[in-house]
């Protein structure tokens, strides 16, 4: 008798993030240099004594506008491989407009990458619209295709959620990478590019060092726990002997095997006691420790007509149990 | 010969300054002209792989960029003058870039003092001093002791857009 049980370690990720979320979201203003637009102008000063006295001129003024410079960082906020089970899982990233003018960026989630075991479905991208590094649903705002941020000024850090479904059929120790791709609204391509008059105020845009587009690649492992439990039988009939006869005490024991990854929760082990024989009160034993037959404090309950229980709680790969009681044969 | 030269300095000095108003109306009165402008340095790369510098005319400016303000002086009165000082105030979005001349006159507390930038230190919010950087300076000059009649120059300061 083999059950699946599910996992859930992404719990440590998720706090994880949101301790770090505090600090991120602070920006430092013109970390990348002067704001497109600014205008610099320069004027050099003359004085000089021409001998009626001291005289001054200024030169003409000349000035250059600082056209707009187009470069996107993304990283992954996750710290490794998030776990998950088949079903619904979050992937965090962060965006940075390293540009100096405002900017809005498109969003490409790729989930089929070389390698996989499994590929995820892209169910949305999402904006941490609450700015808390956390996936909120409902609250954090779910983009519309073709997906892009706002316009994000200079410097401006964004959290993004790639919020997927692992399929059914992934098993455990499974992993799969989701690329999450942000590119420039105005235009990517290699440094130095020109886009004329498409800059702030009707400037230039210039492609940076970046190519003002950037991948990140965010990972998912499954942890699915398996449960077995392996249930055997020993006869001891009133003669010393192992027949079943009226008399003969069957012991039971089944044992709970946990293995693969991550936690199983409120994991419970029943048993009915079979017709024909009378559970013996005060035999039910978990890992060789007597339980009481009354539903009190501890994990088991039995009697003859409810059959056996025994509650393990939550508990963590690897992990074995041990429920042993006794029936006599009527 | 010496007449006609005088006559086509100051023929373009006055051609240059007058698209500025107030330089145009200064040049008419004043023997010295003054003309400043702005290049790009751009590296070309040529299709065998080789780089060259070359100054341009500014377009496609972004932080990091190289420019080289100007300022071409012209002398087109009859009389030398002394005390020749041109001061050029740097723009608050470049800094003076690392190359520059050593022996350039800077100034990094918005021309009250000046000197070599070797010779220079700033002191931070905490009180301590520093050697001052390219990035502290905050004027440059050029100091001449006279300017003969017909003479010209160009002075020039490289910049990093911050």
């Amino acid at each position: 008798m083999t059950r699946n049980a599910h996992i859930n370690i992404a719990l440590s990720t998720i706090c994880g993030a949101a301790a770090l979320s505090g600090f991120m979201i602070a920006t430092s203003a013109q970390a990348n240099g002067v704001t497109a637009g600014t205008l610099i102008e320069n004027t050099a000063v003359a004085s000089y004594d021409d001998g009626a006295g001291p005289r001054t001129i200024n030169s003409n003024t000349v000035s250059v506008r600082v056209d707009e410079l187009l470069d996107v960082t993304l990283t992954s906020r996750d710290p490794g491989p998030v776990g998950t089970r088949p079903g619904d899982a979050v992937l965090t990233f962060e965006l940075t407009n390293q540009g100096n003018g405002p900017e809005a960026f498109r969003l490409l989630a790729n989930p089929a990458v070389a390698g996989n075991d499994f590929d995820v479905v892209v169910r949305s991208i999402a904006i941490d619209s609450n700015g808390n590094g956390v996936y909120d649903a409902g609250v954090d705002a779910l983009l519309t295709a073709p997906e892009a941020t706002a316009v994000l000024a200079p410097d401006s850090v964004l959290t993004v959620f790639v919020l997927v479904t692992v399929p059914d059929t992934a098993t455990d120790t499974q992993t799969s990478i989701v690329d999450l791709t942000a590119e420039a609204a105005t235009g990517t391509g290699a440094p130095g590019t020109v886009f004329a008059a498409l800059g702030v105020d009707g400037g230039d845009a210039i492609v940076g060092g970046t190519g003002a587009i950037a991948t990140a690649r965010g990972q998912l492992v499954v942890g699915v726990a398996s449960v077995e439990l392996t249930k055997s039988v020993v006869l001891r009939d009133p003669f010393g002997g192992t027949s079943a006869v009226p008399g003969t005490i069957a012991t039971f024991t089944i044992v709970a095997r946990v293995s693969g990854a991550g936690t199983v929760n409120d994991l419970s082990i029943t048993d009915a006691i079979p017709d024909g024989t009378t559970y013996a009160p005060g035999t039910l034993a978990l890992d060789s420790v007597a339980l009481s037959d009354a539903a009190d404090g501890d994990a088991g309950v039995a009697s003859d007509a409810a059959g056996i229980a025994v509650s393990l709680g939550d508990v963590t790969a690897a992990f074995t149990a041990s429920v042993t009681f006794n029936v006599v044969i009527d | 010969m010496k007449l006609f030269t005088k006559l086509t300095i100051s023929l373009a000095a006055s051609a240059l300054a007058l698209p500025g108003m107030s330089a145009a109306a200064q040049a008419a009165a004043s023997p010295i002209s003054l003309v400043g402008d702005v290049k790009a340095e751009k590296v070309i790369t040529a299709p065998d792989g080789t780089e060259r510098t070359e100054l341009v005319a500014p377009s496609a400016i972004i932080p990091g960029d190289r420019l080289i303000f100007g300022t071409d002086y012209a002398h087109g009165g009859e009389e030398a003058v002394s005390n020749f000082v041109v001061t050029n105030p740097l723009p608050a979005a470049v800094r003076l870039a690392p190359d520059a001349d050593p022996a350039l006159e800077v100034s990094v507390d918005g021309g009250k003092s000046w000197g070599v930038l070797a010779a220079l230190t700033v002191s931070g919010s905490d009180g301590a001093t520093r050697p001052a950087a390219h990035a502290d300076v905050t004027h440059v000059r050029w100091v001449l002791e006279s300017v003969a009649p017909g003479a010209k120059g160009r002075l020039t300061y490289p910049a990093i857009i911050r």
